[in-house]
């Protein structure tokens, strides 16, 4: 029997995924996107803000047709000490312009829009189906194999993510190492929609994001975070691995008592818990770059390490997307010159190194190196706290000038260490 | 060769019904729909005796948005599907979906073996396959965890509360099965695949000869709440207690509940 064969197959229907395969099909390319969940989405996390400028360039104006939660209007940094917090509110019109807005979305309805766009294009998507192994000849990938049945390609895309067996498979890239990898957990919490536009100071419709450095790690590197969607709040924590090896406290745990620190309560109070999860965060950035392609063969998003972790936020799905239509344009060429060759994909790198992508990964490449220093998720949130305590806090002692306080503070951390690490922290960026 | 039809129905899968802790009310918004669990038996019943008999294998449905069922369920075994598709099918009971079902099956012809499930995951009124039997004019066996085809005819198993019959039934039948029958399918990808190019039909209540005003459903659901478990939401071992004592406390708790009675 004559097997059937396909220009493209995908591993994975997440952004990465499912825009490449949006893009090929769109192009007339016959697409088939295989996805071990039982639907596109069904399994996958996200903190959940997603950068709308790289989808919007595929798909204009999206936001009025997808499933996005909330466009953010107000962004928060709050630093928190154990019974403390201190936080620094951004508003701006600029949110609000076209390409610069981001909206809070959920997973599993907005990962099963974007591969309905892809069904829609003409793409097959094939849902819970596992990828278990890549076909090989002369050393080039020619396919796939998912239990028993064997599918071929001319190029296979692997967009499975961030612990990419395929990829490794592939001869792509090698295991993770702990260092290589920070662990996310998110529960989502439900509640009213007046609620949380009362709570959060919001008109209908829009959205605050929330980002906690400090005590919420419990002075590990890494950060908390909250997201408000229509009818529920994203709340969550992102840590390095590494470190969590050493944390005297598990990670639901540390989830707990996020949960119940005096500043996050009542933001989330008689909310209902109705989603809990947790996920690998790839963080090291362009010091874990693979080889992003081979004969027949590329890897893009998460799968790639294509994310910036600056310690308090994540971004990978807008670098997703830009990863999915950078692959899908080297492949639209490749088969014009029906050549799927290394060298020819090699065209897929060159568009990635052009784009947003790579400058960005290049710009906070020291970052994770400088949020590496404890210093910043301990000593620096209690000095803020503590300048912000004697500046407002009235009990009858005598008052000292402001200079003076500060000065105070700064001196409990070193003002060597201080000037070093703000250097190193302008250097990072 | 002989014909088999699997009936299934597309319900609202109940994991993700949720109970308002106010008034017990059912909340849908987040509800997705799935195949009715011991239909994918009857599906998978369906789609054995094709593989290792050679039966043709086809798949009927009634409802509601089941257009969106397609997919899954020929990736499932059946050749085909032949469907109706209607909005106001939500709120029908048994005789109606029954009436529906016997229609579309008389214009397929010549079926030989119907199978059912034995209940739906959503209303379990076991209903659906003997009214169907009646309707057709077909021998009815219920809770079925055996099925075979042979030169003779139909064997059954059926699994009885403290016993095991075993039938033969002549002519055609409707069968409904346990969920024990068999472990239905995880489909593999050249399935998914093949289902997108398997035929569906969908049927116009005219082309069965349905008349709607004749056939009005004859029970009217009043209200569907949840029941809810209250937690107490005690904790025994506080202050310090011993294992022992808090062993102790937990006995004379339990007691004092009749949960041990
Ligand atoms: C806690 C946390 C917070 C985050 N916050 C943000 C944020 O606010 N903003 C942001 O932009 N990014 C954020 N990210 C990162 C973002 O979620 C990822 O970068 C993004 O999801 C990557 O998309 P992807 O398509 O590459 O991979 P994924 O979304 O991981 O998709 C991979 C897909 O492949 C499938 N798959 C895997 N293996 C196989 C296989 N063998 N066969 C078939 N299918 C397979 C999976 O089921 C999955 O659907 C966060 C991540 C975490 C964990």
């Amino acid at each position: 029997m004559p097997e059937e064969k396909f220009d493209c197959i995908i591993v994975g229907a997440g952004p990465a995924g499912s825009t490449a395969g949006f893009l090929l099909a769109n192009a007339g390319l016959e697409v088939l996107i295989i996805e071990r969940g039982t639907f596109a989405g069904s399994k996958n996390m996200t903190g959940g803000r997603l950068y709308s400028h790289s989808l919007e360039k595929i798909i204009s104006d999206f936001a009025s047709v997808a499933p996005v939660e909330r466009k953010v209007v107000k962004e928060t940094i709050t630093m928190l000490t154990n019974d403390s917090a201190v936080s620094i509110d951004f508003q701006s019109q600029q949110l609000n312009q076209a390409q610069k807005e981001s909206y809070t979305v959920l997973r599993a309805d907005f990962d099963q829009w974007l591969a309905g766009k892809a069904e829609d294009a003409g793409a097959i998507l094939a849902p819970g189906v596992r990828v278990d192994d890549l076909l090989f000849k002369d050393g080039k990938v020619t396919g796939v194999i998912a239990g028993e049945d064997e599918m071929e390609a001319d190029v296979v895309i692997l967009a499975d993510g961030v612990n990419s067996l395929l990829a490794q498979k592939a001869g792509l890239k090698v295991e993770l190492k702990p260092n290589q990898v920070a662990v996310g957990v998110k529960e989502v919490i439900e509640l009213p929609a007046q609620v949380i536009e009362d709570r959060f100071g919001l008109n209908k419709g829009e959205g605050a994001a929330r980002i906690f450095v400090g005590n919420c790690t419990k002075g590990k590197i890494g950060g908390g975070f909250l997201y408000t969607n229509k009818n529920s709040l994203s709340l969550g924590l992102v840590f390095t691995l590494a470190d969590l090896a050493e944390s005297q406290l598990t990670v639901p745990q540390m989830l707990e008592e996020f949960k119940s620190h005096p500043v996050i309560k009542p933001l989330i109070k008689d909310g209902k818990l109705v989603e809990y999860s947790a996920h690998l965060v790839p963080e090291a950035g362009l010091n874990m770059l693979p080889k992003l392609y081979s004969d027949g063969v590329m890897v893009v998003g998460d799968a790639a390490g294509l994310v910036i972790n600056a310690g308090y936020t994540v971004r990978g799905m807008d670098l997703a997307i830009a990863s999915g239509e950078a692959a899908s344009k080297a492949i639209i060429t490749a088969k014009e010159q029906d050549d799927y060759s290394a060298a020819s994909l090699a065209r897929y790198q060159d568009l990635l190194d052009r784009s947003f992508v790579m400058q960005d990964l290049k710009q906070y490449q020291k970052f994770p190196e400088f949020m590496e220093n404890p210093r910043i998720f301990n000593e620096y949130p209690q000095l803020v706290v503590n300048i912000f305590k004697d500046m407002f806090i009235v009990d009858g002692s005598p008052g000292k000038p402001l200079r003076k306080k500060v000065l105070n503070h700064a001196k409990q951390v070193g003002l060597v260490n201080l000037l070093k690490d703000a250097w190193k922290g302008v250097k990072a960026l | 060769m002989k014909k088999v039809v699997a009936c299934y129905k597309w319900v609202i899968d109940e994991a993700d019904i949720r109970v308002e802790e106010k008034d017990h009310s059912l909340n849908f918004e987040r509800a997705k729909y799935k195949i009715s669990e011991y239909d994918r038996n009857a599906i998978e019943a369906g789609a054995l005796l094709n593989e290792e008999k050679g039966c043709e294998f086809l798949a009927v449905t009634c409802g509601p948005n089941v257009e969106a069922s397609l997919k899954d369920v020929l990736s499932r075994g059946p050749a085909s599907i032949s469907y109706v598709n209607e909005e106001w099918l939500a709120d029908v009971d048994s005789s109606v979906t029954s009436k529906i079902l016997a229609g579309i099956i008389k214009k397929i012809g010549n079926v030989d073996l119907v199978i059912c499930g034995e209940g739906s995951s959503d209303d379990y009124s076991q209903q659906v396959g003997p009214r169907l039997a009646a309707l057709l004019g077909y021998a009815s066996v219920t809770f079925v965890n055996k099925l075979d085809i042979t030169e003779e005819g139909i064997k059954v198993e059926r699994k009885l509360e403290d016993g095991v019959e075993v039938l033969e039934v002549k002519g055609p039948a409707v069968v409904t099965v346990l969920p024990d029958i068999n472990k239905p399918r995880i489909p593999s990808l050249k399935q998914i695949l093949a289902a997108k190019k398997k035929p569906t039909e969908k049927i116009s209540l005219k082309e069965i000869g349905f008349d709607i005003n004749a056939s009005q459903p004859k029970l009217k659901t009043l209200s569907i709440s949840g029941t809810v478990m209250e937690r107490k939401n005690m904790q025994i071992n506080t202050d310090g207690l011993s294992i022992k004592d808090a062993a102790l406390k937990l006995v004379k708790q339990l007691n004092a509940d009749g949960s041990l009675a």
